[in-house]
């Protein structure tokens, strides 16, 4: 009974999120301050963690791929659909939930618990849209590119790495990450982000939004929406999987 | 005029509001007193419509708020004021951004106007050189003028504050209580206040409703307060011995 009580709220809120909003340009404004906000101000974290995981993914592939009939391109190719198919989209969206998602909880969350959105409300302003509206936007709006620069950073992180270390050489890792390139896979990636990008935002903002209590609460419910935005992103990375598959 | 008809509020069910009946006149500053925890609050937001009556009605002159729909509501919402607490400005925008934010969001006024307006209310209440600093690095008294400044920038009919004196110095609560009432005043509002600090009911109680458990157990002028025989009123207004000192010497007096 809960769990339905929380969903029909979820999209009674998210009803009352999307509805026109009370003057276009100072949402739109809003929008821009968002996207910088939620978006930019990732770029570094995932160009640093994509850079990681590209190099990592890439030694763990050559380190199982000691067979000598493999070829070592194979590598780069593994590193690349690794990173398109799954790294990139679905495990970077769990990483965004634990950094926008806590950022949007504890905004609203804080608040709610100050009267904020009380105070929007009595003067008579959609506080579920003004304040949800433009940050679902902005996240659903940046999650491509981040997507883009995290696929970049991994494959850059792997031609860093790989020769590094010996594991394969940069002309065969940049012959591997050409080969066989398929480009539906970003296709299916993308589509996968966009709804990311909606649960990173939305969730976070919903549990943010019915905070009822102090600043305990409002840290309280930082962590539900991590734990459940995180969950909700695999569970629809499993029905996508199989949707689009 | 607000008018308010055998409203009844329950969480669950612990019965918070119990068929309370008034009248806020306009021009006036009306209170509402009672200990903590008796439902003062519960009636202020049950009033703007932050928490949903269970039973009865409220009438914001002949305008029935209690059948309004959400439409309707937002733009009833637009005649009002409100000044919380703890004063809930917005903590990411500067003083005059806070002031000019109503603004922004229902007037077509060009920006030289708005500004106008902003300077003219801020000056209003006092505050002169705060316009370009944020809520974090400002005064409690000083928060408080500006959410005064923000909930009368669009010149409401209804003004609305939730204990404005809480966590004040008694020298800046008088100040505020004495801003409240000019305004009252000068722009004729229906001014309702939920105050539990004896100060503000007897400088600036032109109507006093006292609440206990819920239920309306007094109503009055501040005047009759003096010699009203409601024990629970009596306890709770004169719990203070300079009061009753003040009280006796005022009753003597008079006789």
């Amino acid at each position: 009974m809960n769990l339905f009580f929380h969903v029909g709220r979820y999209f009674t809120l998210l009803s009352r999120a999307f509805s026109r909003p009370e003057k276009h340009r100072i949402y739109f404004r809003k929008l821009f301050v968002e996207i910088e906000q939620l978006g930019l101000d990732s770029v570094g974290i995932v160009a640093i963690i994509s850079i990681f995981m590209g190099g990592i993914i890439t030694l763990q592939v050559a380190y199982n791929m000691s067979n000598p009939l493999f070829p070592s391109y194979l590598i780069g190719l593994g590193n690349r659909d690794t990173l398109i198919l799954e790294f990139s989209s679905t495990i970077m969206a769990l990483i965004m939930a634990g950094k926008i998602g806590s950022n949007i909880t504890s905004e609203i969350g804080s608040m709610r618990v100050t009267e904020q959105i009380d105070s929007l409300e009595i003067m008579g302003i959609n506080s579920a849209s003004y304040l949800i509206l433009p940050k679902t936007l902005a996240v659903v709006f940046i999650f491509p590119f981040l997507f883009v620069l995290s696929v970049f950073f991994g494959l850059i992180g792997g031609l860093i790495v790989g020769p590094a270390v010996g594991a394969v050489t940069a002309p065969d890792y940049i012959n591997g990450i050409q080969y066989l390139f398929t480009p539906y896979y970003v296709t299916f990636s993308m589509i996968k982000t966009l709804f990311f990008g909606f649960l990173v935002a939305s969730v976070p903002a919903y549990f943010g939004y019915f905070v009822d209590g102090g600043a305990f609460e409002v840290g309280a419910a930082s962590t539900r929406a991590v734990v459940n935005t995180n969950i909700l992103i695999l569970v629809f990375d499993l029905i996508l999987t199989q949707l689009l598959f | 005029m607000i008018t308010i008809q055998n409203i009844c509020k329950s969480f669950d069910d612990n019965l918070v509001l119990n068929d309370i009946s008034t009248v806020f006149e306009p021009g006036k500053t009306n209170l509402i007193i009672g200990r903590s925890g008796s439902g003062k609050t519960v009636l202020l937001k049950s009033i703007v419509g932050l928490h949903e009556v269970d039973q009865g009605d409220i009438f914001y002159d002949d305008r029935n708020f209690t059948q309004m729909n959400h439409k309707l509501r937002k733009k009833l919402r637009q005649e009002m004021g409100m000044v919380f607490q703890g004063g809930a400005l917005f903590d990411s925008f500067s003083v005059e951004e806070n002031v000019r934010f109503p603004l922004d969001m229902f007037t077509n006024k060009s920006q030289k106007e708005k500004q106008e307006r902003v300077d003219f209310c801020l000056d209003r209440v006092n505050i002169a050189k705060a316009h370009k600093l944020y809520p974090a690095e400002i005064s409690g008294g000083m928060q408080k003028r500006v959410a005064i400044a923000r909930a009368i920038v669009m010149n409401p009919k209804y003004l609305f504050c939730d204990e404005p004196n809480s966590g004040l110095d008694p020298e800046t609560s008088l100040v505020i209580d004495e801003l409240v009432h000019e305004l009252t005043v000068d722009f004729n509002m229906t001014t309702v206040i939920n105050t539990h600090d004896m100060n503000s009911v007897m400088e600036i109680g032109d109507r006093i409703l006292f609440i206990s458990e819920g239920v309306k157990t007094w109503e009055g002028t501040k005047q009759e307060i003096l010699h009203a025989q409601n024990k629970k009123l009596q306890e709770f207004v004169f719990a203070n011995k300079t009061y009753r000192e003040i009280r006796d010497v005022k009753i003597e007096k008079e006789s």
